[in-house]
């Protein structure tokens, strides 16, 4: 258990930092408590997830993939960069032919989000098949 | 050619838990369940830990569907 100790507290300093550089960004302060609150959460189920091998001596960094979860990582970030240039290189089309100046900020931030949703969405999807 | 694998029937011989063998093996126990239900091919690397953690020739663990290898 004292192995895992810099683990906890390395990730309750970045749960932190993550939520106050939210706020600083501009978001209100209950967003910043909410995020920092689940990054901590997210840091705090990793060890018992059974998605990573436990390093009992790794110190702050005790969690590593093995090579089906780095499979399954990898596949994952591949299907989210294809779909998301996909989607990008249709949008910059769309934009080009409707003869507007350029794209948007919030329909690049709206691409951009939709890249993370697909790689969390095919990681639980391969997961969950294998 | 498909892999097949009796990591489970071994495993079990050995009075092994999936969760003992992948903390011998430095692997998940998903990844020994994936390997076991033959959804997860192995790299030729965790085929060999996997044998030698199981104190057994690695083509009794692991052979290809077409008979090449010791599945005796």
């Amino acid at each position: 258990m004292t192995a895992t100790i810099p683990y906890y507290v390395s990730r309750v300093v970045l749960a932190v930092a993550l939520g106050a550089l939210l706020v600083m960004t501009g978001s209100p302060w209950w967003a910043g408590s909410l995020i920092g609150a689940l990054a901590l959460a997210w840091f705090l189920w990793a060890p018992y997830s059974g998605r990573y091998v436990v390093r009992p001596h790794g110190r702050a960094m005790p969690l590593r993939r093995d090579e089906r979860a780095e499979s399954i990582n990898n596949k994952a970030a591949r299907n989210a960069f294809v779909l998301t240039m996909l989607v990008l290189g249709a949008v910059t089309v769309y934009y080009g032919i409707s003869g507007l100046a350029a794209v948007p900020l919030p329909v690049l931030k709206g691409v951009l989000i939709l890249g993370a949703v697909i790689y969390v969405t095919s990681d639980f999807w391969l997961r969950r098949g294998e | 050619m498909i892999l097949h694998t009796r990591l489970k029937e071994i495993r079990l011989q050995r009075s092994l838990t999936q969760e003992a063998l992948a903390r011998a093996a430095g692997v998940t126990r998903q990844t020994i369940i994936s390997i076991e239900k033959q959804k997860f091919v192995p790299s030729v690397k965790l085929a060999m830990q996997l044998a030698a953690v199981l104190d057994s020739p690695v083509d009794r663990v692991f052979w290809l569907e077409s008979g090449q290898g010791g599945k005796s």
